[in-house]
């Protein structure tokens, strides 16, 4: 009985606890939608907190209206895609192979990787070589250089090598070649760290924008978060504008800014509930070591 | 030292095993092995191409660099850029301050998420876990602009709105950004509240990792919730703790830039200039390329140091290694 | 790395290695082919005369291309190429530069050596003085005798000395229209409300400032705010500068301290005593107990609409834009008024304040360039006849009306027309501001630009921003210090104000005193020497 108890106390403080961590996360996006449905107003009188005054929908009619954004989210969704495609097969070529404890070399090639965690050449160096290789103001500029990230690929190793190596022996026994037992044994059995290492390299994609700033130059290859940052970034300084005698024409209003946010935002955060289910379906054994 | 060099003097370490075996077993080896091979070979020119192809920046640490002359053309000074670098007092403080502020966050923000992966887990409403592990993740996707306008309307000190409350019971306003040890608090807040509905993901998909039968076994044995979770849940999350560890005992010496940059301000300076934002004043936006590669390269061995120390200890300790 | 796994003759020997660098390039090979034209390679097609030659030139993005149009590709730039580059067989291709990464991106294009555009321009004279050092640029001087004397004739010397590093002209300088900066703001309808008159000096408006604070005339409760501040400059620069006394030629001279565009007081005789007054200022309540955080204003722009500040300083014009800070002030606040006034002065009782120097963008032409000459006649062209007045102003009855010869903007424009002008101040790079010909002018052309309503204000703000201005220190060769610490030396600068206003006041010596000595020694030292020895060589000669 008193474990009952106990175990009620447990759910209920769980709960509560949950519930409010969950309204913390929630505030600031309520915050920024609640922005752009505001009006000017209310807005640069700092009285909009969680819901919207004076509602006004024109943000969005303008983002929606703006065929740049539209083809934006389509270009973004595309990158994203190859990118994460090309990732994690990648990752995984070099992740089965190095969760090997029997091949030799592997902790060379380990050390190959590992280095690079650490030092690298530098923005300039980078970018002659992005030129050299004819990949400047291409989508490919955008994915190549971050194929492999050697912190997702250690984790992907991590998990690989909680596998039971009987599987792989006795499938190994059978006869069945690496690329089968990669393929039909780690594979399935990994499906919950592929799903969130997809999700971290779809992420780390759609948010990531500084190599943009280097390497693009056609609009038409603008990642959404690359435009959402200049709307944000630039012309926040008023006192810029007055330096430069640029025309107030030209300030973009905050409930366009906010909009713009949720408008880039809102198709990546939706990934992840649609992922969550493979954390489910990929727990077919135990592997707990120890 | 350049970054390759220091790779090969790490590599005899590692014994080379071809030329132990002997030419017999090597056939069947490779015969066994190939396709093995054959997987690594696009990864690895991926590394060679891109990350080492581009390592001889490195040497702008030991030169004179002109944006002119490029990289193989200026001048080299030796150790002059190092000596400068280490002369400067603003580089111990910003060392220190990177240190201070990652230590702080290793004893917070990285147990957060996973206190918080296993509340999840332990969360039986099924559509209530969805949500909420769906609603603590968003605060990743705000970039640190806005996250920075935020924190600045509720942490306040004139009318910041947790000061507003605070004020309004009768008490003091806390200088939650201005006085630089309170500061310390936001900026840990700020990186847990941000980050740990993201950490979790990773915990969440290790714990579909564990034995559902354990818990049975437990339940019937009668085990209390936080006794399950101490011997079966947290024994299970193991492995990933400790690579998580280890990785993050590697990058105690950097440190991003935007969160210490947005939270941080004027009047806490003392503490929330790193050396990220060190290096961004004194390289990037002073033109001056040397000093940036001189910190970077730094940090690196540093870095690199740190990272097999952790893991060479957690071999011993925990028999868990990245490497 | 390569090296090195040879020499192991680990399993990646030479072959494979080969099979590597082969099954790589066809990746590559593969994925180039994918990629979109590259518009920014290739401009080996100059020789032949029939052929047009291409012109590169930097463009600031600033994201704000409006639905239809992008940097590269809009009116102006279609303009351009129609009405300069057909006629003189010229391509003008528009390089984009984010403006908030503007040196970072040019640092990398320099570095890199190539697809650097024939003109960069840069707003920090740091970033000048550093290419012209390390020899990057082209000696303009010879070019614009022969291919640019409209432009020499628009800029005139006094701005185009602003472009000599060391005698030689190796940028242009854009010409600014107008350098006045700031002027000061009160709430007149609080000071009628108490019967006060309007502060005519720094210690009357010290008398108001309490007033404000303890009869609280806007009837706001405790939130009042009797002087808005911030840590961006137009809050605390007109304020400093007014406690700095009257020096000698030297003191003014070596003490003063540039970083960046700007001349900075720190070490002016009467610089701790501003401080010493934000001190009292921030301990008896009367600022905002968290100026040190705005940075960008917005805070202070938020206090203002919403009517609980007092008096305040600020750009000129900024609180009149259309919607801007003073018209949802009188939608906030029914009877609101705000006056544009001159308050703090100095010992002369001079309402000295800093301005502007005459110049805006550093206009540079990379040495690698093959297009010196070109881009010459891109900028005469620009100077000359009434092409800047066109791409300042857009088209006469859609975006502006003549009246007495001072363009207007045009009331209820078109969207189209509206639009067309999202990038005209980034294309006009020769000018910062609008030009007509002479101050009055310029002066007149931007307040018409305002709401009508306020146009009449706007008209003394600029009167007050433009009066007992002081003058920057021109130098004759650059500050080699001043290049390499400006950065760093700005932080600290912004950090003891911040520090010592916010200390308690028994402490604020101290405070002072350990921030001055290191700001001192990380690099305001040197910049100190470096001065000092020039001023000697100068009076030597």
């Amino acid at each position: 009985m008193r474990e009952q108890t106990a175990n009620r106390i447990f759910d209920t403080v769980n709960f509560i606890v949950l519930c409010v961590c969950t309204l913390i996360c929630l505030a600031p996006f309520l915050h920024i939608l609640a922005i752009s449905l505001s009006s000017v107003r209310p807005i640069v009188s700092g009285q909009v907190s969680l819901f919207p005054v004076e509602l006004n929908f024109e943000a969005y009619f303008k983002v929606f209206s703006d065929p740049a954004m539209i083809r934006s989210l389509g270009f973004t969704i595309l990158l994203t895609g190859i990118f994460t495609v090309l990732c994690m097969v990648m990752t995984i070529a070099i992740g089965y192979p190095l969760s090997k404890k029997k091949l030799k070399g592997r902790k060379v090639f380990m050390f190959v990787v590992v280095i690079t965690m650490f030092f690298s050449g530098g923005i300039i160096p980078e970018y002659i070589l992005i030129r050299n290789l004819h990949l400047l103001d291409s989508m490919w500029a955008l994915v190549l250089p971050g194929l492999i990230n050697p912190f997702y690929l250690i984790i992907l190793i991590s998990f690989f090598n909680n596998i039971p190596e009987s599987l792989e022996e006795s499938a190994e026994i059978d006869g069945s070649s690496h690329f089968r037992t990669l393929f039909s044994i780690m594979l399935p059995l990994s499906l919950p760290v592929i799903t969130t290492l997809s999700l971290f390299y779809a992420v780390g994609r759609w948010n990531g924008f500084t190599d943009t700033l280097m390497y693009i130059t056609s609009p038409e290859l603008y990642p959404l978060q690359l435009k959402l940052y200049q709307l944000i970034q630039n012309n926040m300084i008023t006192e810029l504008m007055q330096m430069e005698g640029a025309q107030m024409a030209t300030v973009v209003p905050e409930s366009l800014k906010a909009a713009s946010v949720i408008f880039a935002t809102v198709p990546i955060l939706i990934v992840y509930p649609w992922l969550q289910r493979y954390f489910v379906s990929g727990v077919m054994l135990g592997a707990v070591k120890g | 030292m350049s970054a390759e060099e220091e790779a090969i003097l790490f590599l005899p370490r590692h014994p080379v095993l071809i030329e132990e075996a002997t030419a017999v077993s090597m056939t069947n080896y490779f015969r066994r092995y190939w396709q093995l091979y054959a997987l690594l070979v696009l990864p690895l020119s991926y590394f060679i191409i891109f990350k080492y192809g581009p390592m001889y920046g490195i040497q702008i640490a030991f030169k004179d660099f002109n944006f002119f002359q490029g990289i193989n053309g200026s001048e080299w000074i030796g150790f002059e850029a190092f000596k400068e670098v280490f002369g400067m007092r603003d580089f111990y403080i910003t060392l220190r301050n990177t240190l201070m502020l990652n230590f702080l966050d290793l004893l917070v923000s990285f147990p957060a998420p996973l206190v918080l992966a296993i509340m999840l887990y332990e969360m039986k409403m099924v559509w209530f876990k969805k949500l909420s592990q769906t609603i603590l993740y968003i605060p990743h996707f705000i970039s640190w602009v806005i996250i920075g306008g935020i924190v600045y309307q509720v942490f306040g000190t004139q009318s910041g709105m947790i000061n507003n409350i605070i004020t309004s019971i009768g008490f003091d306003a806390v200088p939650f950004l201005t006085d630089k040890n309170d500061w310390l608090i936001t900026y840990l807040l700020v990186g847990v509240w941000q980050s740990a509905g993201w950490g979790t993901i990773i915990y969440l998909a290790a714990l579909t990792g564990i034995n559902k039968e354990l818990f049975e076994a437990a339940g019937i044995d009668g085990a209390g919730r936080l006794k399950r979770i101490w011997h079966i849940t947290l024994p299970g999350l193991k492995p990933t703790i400790v690579v998580l560890l280890i990785i993050n005992l590697g990058h105690m010496i950097s440190i991003g830039f935007e969160r210490p940059y947005v939270i941080g301000n004027l009047a806490v300076r003392e503490y929330a200039d790193v050396l990220s934002t060190f290096v961004y004043r004194t390289g990037i936006q002073s033109g001056q390329y040397t000093l940036a590669t001189v910190v970077g390269l730094f940090q690196a061995v540093v870095g690199l140091v740190f990272v097999l120390g952790a893991n060479y200890a957690s071999k011993k300790l925990t028999d868990e290694s990245i490497l | 790395m390569t090296r090195n796994m040879k020499r192991k003759r680990f399993i990646g020997s030479k072959t494979s290695m080969l099979v590597l660098a082969v099954a790589c390039s066809l990746l590559f090979t593969a994925c180039s082919s994918k990629s979109s034209p590259n518009a920014a390679e290739g401009t080996n097609g100059g020789g032949a005369a029939a052929k047009p030659v291409t012109l590169k030139v930097e463009v600031f993005d600033r994201g704000n291309s409006p639905a239809g149009s992008t940097i590269t590709d809009n009116y102006w730039t279609k303009w351009v190429n129609e009405n300069f580059g057909a006629s003189s067989n010229i391509d003008v291709e528009y390089v984009p530069v984010p403006r908030s990464e503007e040196v970072e991106k040019l640092n990398v294009l320099m570095a890199s050596g190539s697809n650097v555009p024939d003109i960069v321009f840069t707003y920090d004279p740091n970033t000048f003085n550093r290419y012209a050092k390390q020899g990057g640029l082209t000696d303009v001087g010879p070019l614009l005798d022969e291919y640019g004397p409209n432009l020499k004739a628009f800029l005139g010397d006094d701005v185009l000395n602003y472009g000599k590093f060391e005698g030689t002209q190796f940028a242009i300088p854009a010409k600014r229209s107008n350098t006045g900066k700031y002027a000061s703001f009160i709430r007149q309808d609080w000071l009628d409300k108490l019967g006060m008159p309007v502060p005519q000096t720094t210690a009357e408006l010290y008398d108001t400032l309490i007033a404000f604070k303890e009869k609280d005339p806007g009837q706001i409760g405790g939130q009042v705010i009797p002087l808005g501040m911030t840590i961006a400059s137009a809050q605390y620069e007109p304020l400093l500068w007014s406690f700095i006394k009257t020096m000698t030629e030297e003191q003014k001279f070596t003490l003063t301290q540039q970083l960046g565009s700007n001349d900075y007081p720190i070490l002016l005789p009467g610089f701790k005593d501003g401080l010493q007054f934000m001190n009292k200022l921030y301990n008896e309540g009367l600022m905002n107990k968290d100026f040190g955080l705005d940075k960008d204003k917005k805070k202070l722009t938020e206090d203002i609409s919403n009517g609980k500040i007092g008096f305040f300083t600020e750009d000129d014009v900024n609180i009149y834009y259309e919607n801007g800070t003073y018209a949802l002030l009188q939608k906030n606040i029914p009877g609101a008024e705000i006056a544009a006034v001159d308050v703090f002065t100095n010992e002369e009782g001079k309402h000295a304040k800093p301005k502007y120097a005459s110049n805006g963008l550093y206009i540079m032409i990379p040495k690698s360039s093959e297009r010196a000459v070109e881009a010459i006649k891109y900028l005469d062209w620009m100077a000359s006849s009434d092409n800047l007045f066109q791409l300042q102003n857009g088209v006469e009855n859609e975006n502006y009306t003549l009246v007495e010869d001072i363009p207007v903007a045009a009331e209820n424009p078109t969207v189209e027309a509206t639009n067309r002008m999202f990038n005209a101040g980034d294309m006009a790079i020769i000018s910062n501001g609008k030009q007509l010909g002479s101050l009055e002018k310029n002066l007149k052309a931007r307040a018409f630009q305002m709401p009508k309503a306020f146009q009449e204000q706007v008209a003394v703000a600029q009167d007050i921003a433009n009066t007992d201005t002081i003058d920057l220190i021109l130098l004759d060769r650059p500050i080699e210090a001043q290049t390499k610490y400006a950065t760093t030396l700005l932080d600290k600068f912004n950090e003891i104000i911040v520090k010592t206003t916010m200390a308690k006041p028994d402490q604020f010596d101290s405070i002072y005193e350990s921030m001055l000595k290191d700001y001192m020694s990380s690099g305001g030292q040197a910049i100190l020497d470096e001065r000092t020895a020039l001023y000697k060589e100068m009076k030597s000669k």
